[in-house]
């Protein structure tokens, strides 16, 4: 079979995505479980004034901080949606026949926002209803961190 | 990645790209103190329609001009085509979190229900909205067209000259156009188009064909013997006669035109079109017919050659390399066809069916079966390194390479 990737919006107008990316994994607290869509996660702060643009950012989830910065990938990320076109019901053996599948591209990521290291716990600053957590154990420590 | 990707199971209601993201309120987040509330979009979810695709510049132009397929049946592993190479496609997981934020102006995120978003600044500032946790992308790998399939889909049926008679059934198995063949063969455009050519096809009425190759040596000796009968010089066939002669002798415009362009070259000149036979090609063409009944004592076997050949060429062993191999018993040399052109395609392959034949190869003997592998990213040396094992008996003997 295939699959044609199409784009809509065309070489010069593809929509830019934004990407924050941390080590390990969020893990929202137990009571939020199953129903976290539209929850609030932290607050991204720039650190660096613009004419340096550096590029320094903070993130702030509950009482913990991570310090990171812009990075433009080396090779950009096309974001992708699959489509199923028409009807569809002969599954994915559709002998030869015209493509059911399309990808479509819907966006480009050319920068992303990278907290390589682990969180700093911001104890001078209680809160008093943390909403998420970023327990060290689920930063594994033995996977370096992507750069 | 397989080539049937996993069901999309999008979630109900996702109108999420009408924009709502703030990826350039991210993006744009210059200056000391100036920040920006990040929350989980309304409708973030696993969304497994998104997939990210790592591409470098130098493709993007394809991607974003409709110019790329994905290839490949449910089995087999999905192939990337622009329209001159193609790309494997390899998931690469990650296990750090990478948050997507869609595009759109950042709104205030809502205040929820169950007041979890109660902290006043949270809820009337803007905020940027993640609608997916990536696990991965995919990574495009430069890769060879998988042509040993096209090879395997094209001598399912040959042409034979006689099916322009009769058989007229409907019957289509084993035929297929262009259009079947991009969809079955994992291979960009014009990398399958070398593919068809160096196959020798042929498209008739509409299929791709190979044409058997006792049709290709009757068409052959057709065109020859009306050389000596029209005088021609097989330096300079004249196109619109051979193909009139031809015609009137029953074999069709296409078929003739193919053999020509089989063993020969064009050449324009003042008086119209004329062929240029390539004295390579029609020994080769020669040889192997006289090797088709099996091996042969090298004497005999170049005793048959010679007289087989058209007159004005002359046979030379060298015409041979890549499709012939020898073989002393006793006093005598033997020949027998051992032809590049049979055997896979994938270096692995290669290299499994070249020692199946014969254990041990001298670097003269070997050179001319796996000077045609192409692999991106592997030099020959690079590849003989990995399938076969070098053996110098002395500093002055020639390699000997063996199986690994």
């Amino acid at each position: 079979m295939q699959i044609q990737v199409r784009c809509g919006c065309g070489e010069a107008a593809c929509p830019e995505w934004a990407v924050v990316e941390v080590q390990g994994v969020l893990q929202p607290q137990p009571c939020f479980s199953g129903r976290i869509q539209g929850l609030h996660i932290g607050r991204l702060c720039s650190t660096s004034s613009p004419p340096s643009s550096k590029g320094g950012y903070t993130f702030t989830i509950g009482y913990h901080e991570l310090a990171g910065s812009k990075v433009t990938l080396k090779k950009p990320l096309l974001v992708l949606r699959k489509k199923k076109n028409g009807k569809g019901g002969t599954g994915e053996l559709g002998q030869g026949g015209p493509a059911e599948v399309e990808l479509e591209v819907i966006g480009i990521i050319r920068h992303k926002i990278l907290f390589k290291d682990r969180p700093k716990a911001l104890i001078s600053k209680p809160v008093p209803k943390e909403k998420k957590a970023l327990p060290a154990a689920a930063t594994p420590s033995t996977v370096p961190p992507a750069s | 990645m397989d080539a049937a990707m996993e069901d999309a199971g999008a979630p109900p209601g996702s109108d999420w790209d009408r924009g709502s993201g703030g990826a350039e309120a991210v993006l744009g987040l210059t200056g000391a103190g100036a920040s920006l509330s990040v929350c989980y979009h309304e409708a973030f979810g696993p969304h497994a329609d998104l997939i990210l695709l790592e591409a470098g510049d130098d493709l993007l132009p394809d991607l974003l001009q409709g110019r790329v397929t994905v290839r490949g049946r449910p089995e087999e592993e999905a192939v990337l085509c622009t329209p001159s190479a193609t790309y494997a496609m390899k998931f690469v997981g990650t296990s750090n979190s990478m948050f997507l934020i869609p595009p759109g102006e950042a709104v205030a995120a809502s205040l929820r229900p169950d007041h979890t978003n109660e902290d006043a600044t949270v809820a009337s500032d803007a905020s940027a909205s993640i609608i997916k946790v990536a696990p991965g992308s995919i990574e495009l790998v430069r890769t060879a067209p998988r042509l040993d399939k096209l090879r395997s889909l094209l001598r399912e049926r040959p042409y034979v000259l006689d099916e322009d008679l009769g058989d007229d059934s409907e019957d289509k198995k084993g035929l297929y156009t262009w259009e079947d063949l991009c969809v079955l063969v994992q291979s960009s455009d014009s990398e399958l188009l070398e593919g068809l050519n160096s196959l020798s096809a042929v498209e008739i009425d509409g299929f791709w064909r190979t044409v058997d190759v006792n049709s290709v040596n009757t068409v052959l000796d057709m065109i020859l013997h009306n050389s000596v009968l029209h005088d021609w010089l097989l330096n300079a066939l004249p196109e619109n006669g051979v193909l009139s002669v031809m015609e009137s002798d029953g074999f069709t415009h296409k078929i003739v035109a193919h053999c020509l362009s089989r063993f020969g070259t064009k050449v324009e000149q003042e008086a119209g079109s004329c062929w240029r036979l390539d004295e390579r090609l029609v020994c080769l063409q020669f040889a192997r017919k006289a090797l088709s009944a099996g091996k042969m004592k090298l004497n005999n076997f170049m005793d048959k050659w010679e007289r087989s050949i058209p007159s004005g060429m002359r046979a030379d062993l060298q015409m041979l390399e890549g499709e012939v191999l020898y073989e002393r018993l006793g006093a005598e040399t033997w020949v027998h066809a051992f032809s590049v052109a049979d055997l896979p395609l994938t270096p692995a392959e290669r290299f499994v069916a070249l020692f199946r034949e014969r254990p041990r190869w001298e670097w003269k003997d070997l050179q001319p079966f796996i000077r045609d592998l192409r692999v991106p990213g592997a030099s020959s040396e690079g590849l003989l390194i990995k399938y076969a094992r070098r053996t110098q008996p002395s500093a002055d003997a020639d390699p000997i390479f063996t199986a690994r």
